[in-house]
Parts: C-alpha cells; sequence; structure tokens
C-alpha cells in the first residue's frame, strides 16, 4: 500500500491497512499512545514517584555525581553498548549480550519503519527502504532477533536449568523471559506468514532474494501447504498480537525490574569517579557540634544511595561473590539494597501527608518498623567484611558495603551496640593504639638487635617504613616486618621506622564503624608524619595502605604512599635485589589477592612478578583471582570478631588453594597471612600446604634470612618464648 | 535510686611501669580507671535505669589527670561528680587516707548505695571498700557478681564470690558494695555520652575544703618490679634419651625442684 512501486522492498502494513482510510494505522497510534500513557500510570502504581519523592528527601552528604559529563556520558556509553562489566561473567554476560542488542536492533529498526511509513512517506514521498538498504535492514533485523531468542533460551536454561543458589525467584522473573519470547517469536511467525504469502511465488520481484530474511524464510517453510486465505487471516491475528505484546512490554517496564533498562543506564552516569568505593566522609569538626552519627533513618542516606535501589534488577552477582554468603551467613548485598527499596516504599505510607508530601518524621513520633533490625538484621550488618566484591560485580555501580558501614557507625557510635568480643578492640585502639592491647611501648621490639634506623635518631629518610600493628605486635607477622628490613638494608634503601612514635592507622575501627577512634588515631598518625616532613612511606600491611594512601587525605595528610609489594617489585627488576638461591619444597605457589591491595588499590602483577622472579616453584592460579578474589574472612574489622554464623570464611580460602593444586599459599597481607595459616591449622593440612608472607621469601632467596632459614622458620623469639 | 560510685584512675595494665624512688614514674604512662571500677560504674548505671529514677555521682581522689577517669564514668553516663582534685595529699595518701577523703566527699551527697571496684589494680590494697563503710558507719559487702535491690529501696539482695562458690547476702541500705568481675558487662561509652560529658558537672575540691586533715597510716618504704623473665633455653643433646637426661639434671641441680 506504500505505492511506492519499489521493487525490492515490503509492504509495510501489508494484509493490515486496506484502500481507502488507513483506520487500522489510526488505531496503532492510539494503541501506541495509550502504552506509553500506561507506562506512566504504571510507575505511579508501582510506587515509583513515592520513591522518588522519598530520595529526593534524603539529606545525606556525597560525593561529586555529575562533574566531568561527557566523560561520564562516554563511560556510561561505552558501558551500556560494549557491556565492559556485565560481560565479566561470561555465561549472564553472553546472554545479556544477545538480548541487549536483539533489543537495540529491533528498537532501530522499527524506528526506521516507521519514520518510512509514519513520517518521511506522508511528508515527502520518498521510500528509502528499498534495494541493498532493504536487504541489509531485512537481515540486520532477522539476525538479531534470532541473537535476541538465543540469548532468552541462554536465560531459561540457567533459570530452570543451572538454577545458582544466588539467583533470586520473583513471579516476574520467568514471566519476563517467556513474555519477551513470545513476543520474537510472534514477530518471526508474522514475518514468516508474509514472505509464505508475498515473496515464496517466483514471480515475485522479491524471490531471488528472500533469503535476506532468513529466520523468517526458514519459519515459512512450516505454513508452505497454507492458502493465501489462511495465511493471511492468520497473519493479522498473530500481526495484532505481537503488536499488543510489543506495547504490553513497554508498560511491564514500568512495572516490574526491566525498568533497570532506563535507571542503570542513569545509575552509570552517575557513578563515583573516586579511586576507592567512596564511604561518607565525617568532617572532623561534626564530632563537635553533630547529635547523630551514622545512619538509622532512611532519610539520612544521601539521595544518591537511594537511587541505587532503583538501578538493582536483582542479578545477583553481588551475592554470587559475597564472601558472608558463600559461608552461609545472612548477608545478601542485593538484599540488602531491596530491603532499602522495600524500606523507602514502607516508610512513604508514614511520610506522606494527605497532600502527598514528603515528611522526614522525628524519631520520637516515628512508630513504623526501623531501619537497623526490623529492615536490615544486625547479624547482616555485622556479616560484611568489607572486600568490595559486590561493588567490583555490580554492574549497576551499586555500592552495597559502604550502606552498612552507615549503618555500623550508627550501631558503634550512637548506641554502643557491637560484638562484645570489640570492646577490647577498641579500647587497645585508645589506650595502646593497637586492637591486640598489647603496651605501645612495645611496638619496636620486633627490630631489637636488627639495627633498624629510627626516624627520631636519623632525623630524615627518604622513605619511612610504617610497619603497622601486626608486622609490630602479631608473632606471625614480626617475622615478614624483619624480613622486610633485611630486605630494604640488602638493597640500600634509604628508610626509618617510627618505633614506639608510631600508632594504629585505624582502618578496622573505620570499617567496624568507629569513626571517633579512627580520626583520633589517624590524626595522631598525620601529626607525627608531618613532623617529621615525612613524603614517601612504604607499608606492610594492605589495610594501612589504603587509609594512608587515601582515606588520611580527608584529614589533611597527604603522603606519597606504597605497599611493599611495589617497591620490591621495583628494587628486584633493577637489580637491587638479587635472588640468588632457589628456595626448595615451595612446590607450586598460588598467590592469595588481598581485598585491600587488589580490588581496592588494582595492585595484581607485582605480587606475581615478584613470585616468577623467586624462580622456585611454577605459580598457580586459585578459582577466584585478582579482581575476583574471594576474601581470608579479615576486613572490615572482622578480624576481630568471632565467625559464629555459618562455615568459616578462611577455610573457605584455603580449600581453594588446595584445590589449585598449590603446596605454598603466598600472602601480601598480614590478615591473609594469618587467617590462612589459621585455615591451613584448621583443616590439618600442613602436611600439604604451606603459607608465607611475600617478603619472607624474597628475603629467603636473597639470601638474607640466616636466622630464619629452618623449615619450620622458627626464630629466636619463638625459641625464647 | 541514687548511688555514688568511687573512681581510681590507674595506669593501663599494659603500660611500662619503672620504679621511681618508692613510687613510678609516672612519665609515658597511660592511664584509664581502674578496670573494677568500670563495673562499679556500670552497676550504678543499670539500678539507675531499672528503677528509671535517681542519679549517679562520681568521686575520685587524684591529681589533675584523675578528671579523665572522672570524665569517662560521665561518659558511660554518670550525671554529676565529686573531684578531690589534691596531689599533694593524692601522693601520700595510703588506702586510710584516701578512705578518709572519699568518706568527706561522699557525706555530702544522697545515695542509697556507693559502688567501688573490689580493689585498684595498681596497689592491690583492696581496703578502701571497708573503711569507707566504717567510716561512714553503713554495712559493706565485698566480692559482689550480682546486686538486687528492694523496690522501696530499704534493702538490697546480693550475691558474693566466695572459695570455690557463691553467697547470697541480704544487706539493708545505704550500703558499700565492691564489684568483682562478673557483675556485669560494663559498656563503652556511646559518642554523644563522651560529648555530653564534657559539659556535665565536676565540683572540684581539695582536701583541706572538704577538712580532710589525717594523714596516712602507712608509708610505702620501697617498691621492686618483679624479677624479668629468664630467656628460654634449648636443651641440647644427641638423642631424646640424652635430652632427658640433661633436663633431670637442671631440674635437679639448678632448678631444685627434683
Amino acid at each position: 500500500m506504500h505505492g511506492s512501486g519499489a521493487e525490492i522492498s515490503r509492504e509495510i502494513f501489508w494484509n493490515i491497512v486496506g484502500p481507502g482510510f488507513p483506520t487500522e494505522q489510526v488505531l496503532l497510534y492510539v494503541l501506541v499512545a495509550a502504552a506509553f500513557l500506561l507506562f506512566f500510570h504504571g510507575l505511579a502504581r508501582s510506587g515509583f514517584f513515592t520513591r522518588m519523592k522519598a530520595i529526593t528527601s534524603a539529606k545525606g552528604s556525597d560525593v561529586e555525581r555529575v562533574n566531568n559529563a561527557w566523560d561520564r556520558f562516554w563511560y556510561m556509553a561505552v558501558d551500556v553498548f560494549g557491556h565492559r562489566k556485565i560481560l565479566r561473567e561470561p555465561y549472564q554476560g553472553v546472554f545479556h549480550l544477545f538480548i541487549f542488542w536483539g533489543f537495540v536492533a529491533l528498537v532501530i529498526t522499527t524506528a526506521i519503519v516507521f519514520f518510512q511509513a509514519d513520517v518521511i512517506w506522508p511528508i515527502w514521498h520518498v521510500w528509502f527502504m528499498e534495494g541493498n538498504f532493504y536487504l541489509g535492514l531485512s537481515l540486520f533485523a532477522d539476525v538479531f532477533g534470532l541473537v535476541a531468542i538465543v540469548g532468552i533460551l541462554m536465560a531459561m536454561a540457567r533459570r530452570y536449568f543451572i538454577k545458582p543458589k544466588w539467583l533470586d525467584e520473583k513471579g516476574e522473573d520467568k514471566l519476563i523471559l517467556w513474555f519477551i519470547l513470545a513476543i520474537l517469536v510472534t514477530g518471526f511467525v508474522v514475518e514468516a506468514l508474509r514472505i509464505q504469502a508475498t515473496e515464496t511465488d517466483p514471480s515475485s520481484p522479491m524471490n531471488p532474494y528472500i533469503w535476506f530474511s532468513p529466520v523468517g524464510r526458514t519459519v515459512a517453510f512450516l505454513f508452505s501447504g497454507m492458502s493465501v486465505e489462511a495465511l493471511r487471516d492468520t497473519h493479522v491475528v498473530l500481526w495484532w498480537t505481537h503488536v499488543l505484546g510489543a506495547l504490553g512490554f513497554i508498560v511491564f517496564i514500568a512495572y516490574s525490574k526491566l525498568l533497570h533498562i532506563v535507571m542503570t543506564p542513569v545509575n552509570i552516569f552517575l557513578r563515583p569517579d573516586t579511586p576507592q568505593p567512596p564511604i561518607r566522609v565525617m568532617p572532623p569538626e561534626m564530632f563537635e557540634n553533630a547529635e547523630t552519627f551514622g545512619i538509622h533513618n532512611l532519610e539520612e542516606y544521601s539521595w544518591k544511595d537511594l537511587f541505587d535501589t532503583e538501578a538493582c534488577m536483582r542479578c545477583g552477582r553481588c551475592v554470587e561473590v559475597c564472601p558472608a554468603f558463600n559461608t552461609d551467613k545472612p548477608l545478601m548485598p542485593r538484599d540488602v539494597i531491596q530491603d532499602i527499596r522495600t524500606y523507602m516504599e514502607n516508610k512513604a505510607k508514614f511520610a506522606l501527608d494527605a497532600n502527598g508530601t514528603y515528611h522526614i518524621i522525628p524519631d520520637e513520633e516515628y512508630t513504623g518498623p526501623a531501619l537497623i533490625g526490623d529492615s536490615i538484621e544486625k547479624d547482616t550488618i555485622w556479616a560484611c567484611t568489607t572486600c568490595m566484591a559486590c561493588v567490583e560485580a555490580c554492574p549497576a555501580y551499586i555500592l552495597q558495603f559502604p550502606k552498612l558501614i552507615d549503618l555500623r557507625r550508627y550501631m558503634v557510635m550512637m548506641e554502643s551496640d557491637f560484638p562484645a568480643e570489640v570492646m577490647d578492640v577498641f579500647k587497645g585502639m585508645e589506650n595502646n593504639s593497637n586492637p591486640w592491647s598489647i603496651g605501645a611501648h612495645t611496638r619496636a621490639d620486633w627490630a631489637k638487635g636488627l639495627d633498624v634506623p629510627l626516624l627520631s635518631e636519623k632525623g630524615e629518610a627518604e622513605y619511612l617504613f610504617y610497619v603497622g600493628c601486626a608486622g609490630a605486635f602479631d608473632d606471625l607477622n614480626k617475622k615478614v616486618a624483619v624480613s622486610l628490613v633485611k630486605i630494604f638494608k640488602a638493597a640500600g634503601l634509604d628508610f626509618a621506622i617510627l618505633g614506639t612514635e608510631e600508632g594504629c592507622c585505624g582502618d578496622s575501627a573505620k570499617k567496624i564503624g568507629n569513626e571517633y577512634v579512627y580520626q583520633a588515631l589517624a590524626m595522631a598518625n598525620i601529626e607525627t608524619f608531618k613532623a617529621y616532613n615525612v613524603s614517601k612511606i612504604i607499608t606492610m600491611c594492605p589495610h594501612g595502605y589504603t587509609v594512608l594512601k587515601h582515606d588520611y587525605k580527608e584529614l589533611g595528610g597527604s603522603f606519597q604512599v606504597f605497599h611493599y609489594t611495589e617497591i620490591l617489585d621495583k628494587l628486584i627488576k633493577q637489580g637491587k635485589i638479587t635472588l640468588k638461591q632457589p628456595i626448595e619444597n615451595l612446590g607450586a605457589i598460588t598467590y592469595h589477592d588481598s581485598c585491600y591491595l587488589g580490588r581496592y588499590n588494582k595492585i595484581y602483577d607485582e605480587p606475581r612478578d615478584i613470585l616468577k622472579a623467586l624462580n622456585s616453584g611454577s605459580l598457580v592460579e586459585m578459582k577466584s583471582k585478582r579482581a575476583k578474589s574471594f576474601c581470608c574472612g579479615a576486613g572490615g574489622g572482622r578480624m576481630w570478631m568471632e565467625e559464629d554464623l555459618g562455615t568459616r570464611i578462611n577455610q573457605k580460602r584455603t580449600q581453594e588453594a588446595e584445590a589449585s593444586g598449590a603446596k605454598t599459599i603466598c600472602t601480601a597481607c598480614p590478615f591473609c597471612y594469618t587467617m590462612l595459616s589459621d585455615g591451613i591449622k584448621e583443616l590439618e593440612l600442613s602436611e600439604k600446604l604451606q603459607a608465607f608472607d611475600i617478603a619472607q621469601l624474597v628475603a629467603k632467596a636473597a639470601g638474607l634470612d640466616e636466622k630464619t632459614n629452618k623449615a619450620g622458620g622458627e626464630n629466636e623469639q619463638e625459641a625464647a618464648n | 535510686m541514687n548511688t555514688v560510685v568511687c573512681v581510681k584512675q590507674v595506669p593501663d595494665t599494659e603500660t611500662l611501669i619503672k620504679v621511681q624512688g618508692a613510687g613510678i614514674a609516672t612519665e609515658g604512662i597511660k592511664w584509664v580507671m581502674n578496670p573494677y571500677d568500670e563495673f562499679a560504674v556500670e552497676e550504678a548505671l543499670q539500678q539507675k535505669e531499672k528503677m528509671k529514677a535517681g542519679a549517679v555521682s562520681i568521686v575520685s581522689l587524684g591529681p589533675a589527670r584523675a578528671i579523665e577517669a572522672i570524665r569517662t564514668g560521665l561518659a558511660m553516663g554518670a550525671d554529676t561528680a565529686v573531684h578531690i582534685n589534691d596531689a599533694a595529699y593524692y601522693d601520700k595518701a595510703d588506702p586510710y587516707a584516701t578512705a578518709a577523703a572519699l568518706a568527706a566527699a561522699v557525706k555530702g551527697l544522697q545515695y542509697d548505695a556507693i559502688f567501688l571496684g573490689k580493689q585498684a589494680i595498681d596497689d592491690d590494697a583492696a581496703q578502701v571498700p571497708a573503711m569507707l563503710a566504717e567510716m561512714l558507719g553503713i554495712p559493706v559487702v565485698t566480692m559482689v557478681i550480682k546486686f538486687e535491690v528492694a523496690a522501696d529501696k530499704s534493702k538490697a539482695t546480693v550475691t558474693r564470690e566466695i572459695e570455690g562458690g557463691q553467697a547470697v547476702v541480704e544487706v539493708p541500705l545505704p550500703a558499700v558494695f565492691s564489684a568483682q568481675k562478673g557483675l556485669n558487662e560494663p559498656r563503652y561509652a556511646s559518642l554523644p555520652g563522651i560529648m555530653k560529658a564534657k559539659k556535665k558537672p565536676v565540683d572540684v575540691k581539695t582536701a583541706a575544703d572538704l577538712g580532710v586533715s589525717e594523714g596516712p597510716k602507712t608509708v610505702v618504704k620501697e617498691m621492686t618490679l618483679p624479677p624479668a623473665r629468664q630467656a628460654g633455653k634449648v636443651i641440647a643433646g644427641d638423642d631424646a634419651a640424652a635430652k632427658a637426661k640433661e633436663l633431670a639434671r637442671i631440674l635437679h641441680e639448678e632448678v631444685k625442684i627434683v
């Protein structure tokens, strides 16, 4: 009916719009308009605008969200169209890519058809959908339609047969897949009926090009026995079914997780561009004049924290990688986000007045469920190791664990509500500046007899070696500190330590939620660093590395901070350390990525390069490695808490190491070293597995370890005990 | 219920102690509230919370630095405090002089019960609770691990730790109670508690203000640290039998225990 006369093309409303007034075409316009209206109606009915009121009422501080808009836009475009983060998981990534590109291609095709039939032709009488362009478009739509079907079938296979235990199961989850499949299949059947009726006849000008619709052509074989009338009758019914399905899909977006099609790209645009997942800044002056600390009311979150819950479509990648979930603890990062969303809807019932205005209700008047305890269980809040696996995995750039730290802050600083065993940790940090509560005057005892330069005696040094509490007080990790100073001295590094002037870095206090104690510790260190004009710092512990490098900036302490693996890697590559003695009995070595070194600071290669340079034993990888590494269980202050729910995280990781075929686990973090050493003992694997810190092996290979060269690594101090 | 809690500021248990004269060098010491006094503060607060009435007053004898221990108690939730800030008196004070100063300060306060730690972990004298009770002319119950008070505040039923067991004691109020570990779990001061503590009233007095003139009855003449721990010894020998023989010789001849 287009009347263009083009032969290599097709009639757009074939069999739908007859001669004369195009009633059906007008009806279609009405239906499309209705679908869009129903979409917005659906948003209202599903509580979207109510949630937006809560989101815009949120008062919490946040980081920059719209700076460098152009960069943000490109980042978003690459992420959305290139699936940068989604493809991190190959199976889910590929089927989403298939569905996504099928969807995009079919939307593009539909838009072109719309412009041709409803804009260009009626106004200018130009028909561009012909010839090679038409054939190309036809092929394009057919191929991507098929790709989308393959994607949907893969998704169905996962939901019905693979059934990962972290996958959410709501009613809409299966419905969505069948819905999309039905739209795609009816689309191909409608096409096939048209092809059977109009192109299979050899006299048709389109007949030589019939395979430019490969799927439609193939399906058409099913209808080869049907009469033209039957084809036309079936076509009309299915065409309207397909159209109503597609329009229904638009409406359904408003009611379901499909809204992520809109919200997730927006959230990617708004992602934090800080080097670390931002934990809400508490300016020091706040402790003088604020009345409440941390978060226990929904509206104390930032608008972006709450907006995150809109972008979450429950994919569960954060659950899949969560060490707490994987050891049967009551924490699923996705559910934390979803619980906040549900809480937002529930709280709106109290917060909205008759005019639909959102009011923040004072604590004493509020009678609804509490955010802490009712919406999010306390055990959930304490289960998190802040390993960052959730944030790393989330394709929507949602910040899951920082929301829990806000809740911990309220519990700790306002309510003194924390696991009982943490009391001694806080007191130790307050009184002796270390979580072990060992006398602060013994902080430098590990260095006795090693002739380690003290900054107070030396005056200045290129590098401050910030040992940290583990290296200074924990017997296992003192050996690592000893190895490091031997290496530094042998390499001629100009360094010094602070000795008893050093204080706890405060990371555990911060992540447990005691920002007050953290800042007191941090400020004491910053003052000491500044008094000695320190500019470059080497840390032994990735936790100290992270707070010194990033978080101290908030308190006015800007230093160049290195983890020791960065320094050792450089010294080895520069030839300043010669690894002349291959170490015996290491067997295959596997490297356990510390969360705070890896995910937090992207240091993955340096430790591996050092291990390769040892020329002792081959390097094998565990199932979870690099950005997907599995936590040892000690982060987020969990080092200091009993692990009495579920199974033990350190044991799971140790088992992964055993499964890798390694005989030696190497760490570059004192917490990981402790946790994995304990894992080996607890699982009685000492015959098959041993743990070392990388620094110990470097010292051995460099021949600097005469005192600790014995197989068991016993040093004199232990003998003295 | 109104309560008074007497607290002492002592060196942190992990701090390095150096003997100086007949006392210790105070330089570089990290000072904390006596841990047993924390149980006393906690119990007073719990009683106040349970009865939903009354006030908790902290009383402490010590030099200017003792205000930190007082503020710790106030941060935990105590309402007011008396600081007998008198370094000269404190330096010479023995348990008797301490009890005399505390008694004088307590006399000006309203109380149904007085709580103290069972002993201070620095001088370990454990005399003050009993002496204080005697000077105030009221009963004392020591080593308390459970405390319950009658609704009319006329008497308390308390559980004491005794050798190998427990005893339940009934005592009329007011009375003095000394807290033993196990009585409760002392709370961690909340941040608003710490902030509020800075503004709570502390009545600063000297011994002379309180009219206390009695001096100490005892004088410390000398203080010594325990001998430093000897390094361990690895017993050498060709085989297990030789090592065992050498071990037996050392235990017999050097250590003289077999």
